[in-house]
Order: structure tokens, then C-alpha cells, then sequence
């Protein structure tokens, strides 16, 4: 649907080569193009770059186009004062207008989702009590889909919760449309069951000198894949994309970040921090960014980190930086995957502070910095809990589980 | 090795190439059979690096090669014998019965 802008003809050469520079199609590999229809892109076969790191055979379908979407997912909005909430069906206007699937499972949620949830913040409102957003999964069995629009107008501020839980295979579109000189943060938390998977794609639609704060907190769920992605439409907006998530024995949590700078003087920062633990957990992070021509005075950042605690996990984090102006104020990223560093948990215990105890602390300062950039209280602590209580699992677990043959210095690679 | 309990019919000998492999699902676990040498064997059908079908595989000296990134897993043990893989594969019990490969897979 959204091809390579033509080049009109008739232009003279030199033009006709500047309208290309400043087409606004997708230049990268790995985004190329979207589409509403899910005809438009072929079942993935896991070879694709896009699909590679994700268990294809554990996504019930997803993908291909088994089920009819009967599953059961209710979505339920507990709406702070002045915020509005309403039903959309398909061929609402205000649907689709930010976002255009890029893939094949999101092309397909968009298709099939049974009512999508508009969530409005009047102009000029600044609402600091958070709307919560719970979706609920009642049964794995089969596929559901559904859409979620957030429209922030103008000049207005809000706080959304979104809350992920229960059993589902369930496939989802968010759309965050802030609104010039708007102000959105949106905390995200996937603490789905063992036995659910979860595919949804966010993104940000960022206006002139709006600022989208996107926290993901991903905990539980067999397959979790988040894409987050953010597009500016004017200079000024600044997006800040933070996540942490826990990946336990069995569990494939993914986050495919993607920011892209189309417009002059905008700013992202993505800070990921993860922690995996117990046989085939399985951590992946993909961070793109494109910095277009038009995007002069960019200044970006993405940043991963991941701690593994015992054997037997895998972590891919694949940073990837397409610049295409020289002209920017910063543009960098760093990822690295790496054991608890032997010297500070040693420092810990010879200051009498136990082995566990000193682990705990060591993650508890891993995770902190994050936590605390969530602004409802309410979730800072119940995240602060599970995160406690996903180690102390480990602890239970004793201590056969950690590193059988460690070697003497911790690993780390990647680079900054 | 798995523990022996019923063995559950695979395919015919005629669906196995002489040399090659044939993908089946038995009792929910997906397994490749692979003849070499006369002699048939039923592993695990994922590639324990990359999660890659092992049914597009190469066999040769009583190994079966991942076509993706070449790891190589011995067909009668299902240990690694060349990186990237360091973990071994499952392998399953099999007996040919007049024209038919059984194998012996756990009840789902």
C-alpha cells in the first residue's frame, strides 16, 4: 500500500533526485513496506530477518491464518475524570490514521480485531490520575485480536496503565497519537500466564514538541513480541522508550524497538534492561533506529543490557542505526549481555552481606534506575515485588542452578 | 535416550531416500527419521542451535548436517560433532516392521 514514492515525472533531473531523497517511504531493510492487508505479506517461515529470533511453531497460528479470532480477550478501561472512552468498529476514521501494519500478524489484527477501544484526551487537559487500561485473557485455545487508538490532542498531558494478564493467544495494534506540544506516558505490563502469547505492535505517532514516555514491563507469557516503534510528524517531539522484562525457563520475551526520525530536532532515548534465568529462557532485543535526511539536529540513543543468571538462556540484542544526515546532534547505541560481575557481589559478602542477599541487591540497583522513572507509584512497587519474586524463585531453585562451570571472569560482550 | 514405551508407526520404508530424511510428527514431537547406511535412526527434528528443521539437512558419515550454520549431530548418539550446536539432540528408539518404520515416542 505504501509504496516508493514515483518520482513525478516531468522534473528536471536535479529535482527529480532531491524528491527522492525526501520521499517518505521506508528506506530500511528491515522496515519496508506496510500494508492493512494481510495478503500483502507472505506466512513468515522464521529465515526472515523480521521473524528469525521469534518460535514460529509456538504462536498457534498467528502468523499463518489458523483460527478465526474466537478467542476471548476483554478489554475494560477504568478512565481517569475527563478522559473519554469509546467503541470503534472497522472503517472508523480515527482508526489506522497513525499506524500501518508492518507485518503480517499485526496486518492480520488490524483485519480481524472485534472492537476496537478509543481512549480521547481533550485538548489542553492535563489528567495527572492514570486511565487503566486491563486486558484480559480467558483461554489460550484461539487466536483473538484487537486495536486500541490513544488520541492525546493538543497541548494536553496523560498518564495511561495498560495491564496485560491472563491466558490468550492474542494479537494486538497500539496506536499513540500525542498531539502537538501533548505529553503521553504510557507504562505497559505484560504479566500474562505460562501457557499465553502475546503479539502487539505500539506505536507513537509524535507531533511538534510532544513527548511520548513509553515504559514496557514484560514478566510473563510463553512468546511475548512487543514492538514498540515511534514516527515524528513535526521538530521538537521526544520520545523516551524504556523496558525491562524477565525472561524465566521456557519463556521467549522479545522487543523490537523502532524510532523513526522524520522529522528535524527531535530526540529518543530507548533504555532496555533485562534478566533471564532457567533452561530456554530466552531474551531478544532488536533496536532500530533511522535517522532520514530531513531529520537534521537528531539526537539519539539506545541502550541494552542483560543479565544472565544461570545457565542454559539465550539473549539476542541486535542494535541497528541507519544515518542518513551527517548533521546530528547524537547518535549512538550500546548493548551488552554479561553475568552478575563477580568483584561486586565479593565486595557485598565481605562487608557480611549473604550471597543471595548481595544477588538480590546487585539486581535490585540493575532494575532500580528504571522502576523509578515510573510514574504511578502503584506499579512501582508491584513491579519492584515481582521482580523480587522472580529471583527468589531462582534462590528456591538452589544453587545448582547458577553457572555450573563459571568461569573466573564474567563474560560480556557487545560494544559502546 | 527416551525411555521405550509404545512404538508408533513413522512412515513407510519406501518414503525414506536411501541416503535422507523424512519429518514426521509423533505423538506432538516433531522428529526427523533418517536412513544412512542401511541403518535408520529418529532424533529430535530441531536443530538445538537455531531451531532449524534438520529435515533439509545433509547426511553423510552417519551425521546429519544443519544446511543453515553446518552444525553436525552424530545420528546414533545425537551429540554435536561440530559447532555451532553444543547441545545434543533427542534420540528415539526405532524398529522396521515388514514395510514400516515405528518409532518410540513418549505419549503426549
Amino acid at each position: 500500500m505504501l509504496g516508493p514514492r514515483g518520482v513525478p515525472g516531468g522534473r528536471a533531473p536535479g529535482l527529480a533526485l532531491q524528491g527522492a531523497v525526501e520521499s517518505a517511504a521506508p528506506l530500511s531493510r528491515l522496515h519496508g513496506q506496510g500494508s492493512f492487508d494481510p495478503a500483502d505479506f507472505t506466512v513468515p517461515t522464521g529465515r526472515e530477518e523480521q521473524w528469525r529470533f521469534t518460535p514460529l511453531r509456538r504462536l498457534r497460528g498467528l502468523h499463518s491464518d489458523l483460527g478465526a479470532g474466537d478467542g476471548k480477550v476483554t478489554v475494560a478501561v477504568d478512565a481517569a475524570p475527563r478522559v473519554a472512552v469509546e467503541a470503534a468498529q472497522h472503517g472508523d476514521p480515527r482508526l489506522g490514521t497513525a499506524y500501518l501494519p508492518s507485518d503480517r500478524v499485526s496486518a492480520r489484527a488490524f483485519a480481524s480485531f472485534g472492537e476496537a477501544t478509543v481512549v480521547t484526551i481533550p485538548s489542553g487537559a492535563e489528567i495527572t490520575q492514570p486511565t487503566w487500561i486491563t486486558v484480559r485473557g480467558e483461554d489460550a485455545a484461539g487466536p483473538a485480536f484487537g486495536h486500541l487508538l490513544i488520541d492525546v490532542r493538543a497541548n494536553a498531558s496523560a498518564v495511561v496503565v495498560l495491564e496485560h494478564g491472563g491466558s490468550a493467544t492474542y494479537a494486538d495494534n497500539v496506536e499513540l497519537v500525542v498531539g502537538d506540544g501533548a505529553r503521553l506516558t504510557v507504562v505497559s505490563v505484560q504479566d500474562w500466564a505460562n501457557d499465553a502469547v502475546h503479539l502487539s505492535h505500539h506505536h507513537a505517532q509524535v507531533g511538534k514538541d510532544a513527548t511520548v514516555a513509553h515504559t514496557a514491563v514484560t514478566l510473563g507469557g510463553g512468546v511475548v513480541r512487543l514492538a514498540p516503534s515511534v514516527r515524528y510528524t513535526g521538530p521538537g517531539g521526544d520520545a523516551q522508550l524504556r523496558g525491562m522484562y524477565y525472561a524465566d525457563a521456557g519463556q521467549h520475551l522479545e522487543h523490537r524497538l523502532f524510532v523513526d526520525h522524520s522529522a528535524p530536532n527531535c530526540r529518543s532515548r530507548v533504555t532496555y534492561k533485562g534478566a533471564l534465568q532457567g533452561d530456554g529462557a530466552h531474551a531478544v532485543w532488536i533496536g532500530d533506529v533511522i535517522i532520514r535526511p530531513e531529520a537534521t539536529g537528531t539526537d539519539t540513543y539506545e541502550y541494552n543490557r542483560n543479565l544472565v543468571l544461570t545457565d542454559g538462556t539465550r539473549v539476542d540484542s541486535v542494535p541497528n542505526l541507519e544515518i542518513l544526515t551527517g548533521e546530528v546532534v547524537g547518535a549512538g547505541h550500546a548493548s551488552a549481555s554479561g553475568r552478575l560481575e563477580d568483584q561486586h557481589l565479593f565486595y557485598l559478602m565481605t562487608r557480611g552481606i549473604p550471597f543471595d542477599e548481595a544477588r538480590r541487591l546487585v539486581l535490585r540497583g540493575f532494575f532500580g534506575e528504571l522502576i523509578a522513572e515510573i510514574e504511578v507509584a502503584e506499579l512501582r512497587q508491584r513491579i519492584t515485588a515481582a521482580i523480587e519474586g522472580e529471583l527468589d524463585r531462582m534462590i528456591e531453585a538452589g544453587p545448582g542452578t547458577v553457572f555450573a562451570d563459571a568461569p573466573a571472569e564474567p563474560t560480556g560482550d557487545g560494544h559502546r | 535416550m527416551t525411555e521405550a514405551i509404545g512404538f508408533v508407526r513413522a512412515c513407510a520404508l519406501a518414503e525414506l531416500p536411501a541416503q535422507g530424511t523424512f519429518a514426521v510428527e509423533l505423538n506432538g514431537i516433531p522428529l526427523v527419521i533418517i536412513q544412512s547406511d542401511g541403518e535408520i535412526f529418529a532424533l529430535q527434528e530441531f536443530c538445538t542451535h537455531e531451531d532449524v528443521s534438520l529435515a533439509d539437512g545433509e547426511v553423510y558419515d552417519h551425521t546429519v548436517e544443519c544446511w543453515l550454520h553446518g552444525s553436525c549431530f552424530d545420528l546414533r548418539t545425537g551429540k554435536p560433532t561440530g559447532p555451532p550446536a553444543s547441545k545434543p539432540l533427542a534420540t528415539y528408539p526405532v524398529r522396521v516392521d515388514g514395510d514400516d518404520v515405528y518409532v518410540s515416542v513418549p505419549a503426549s
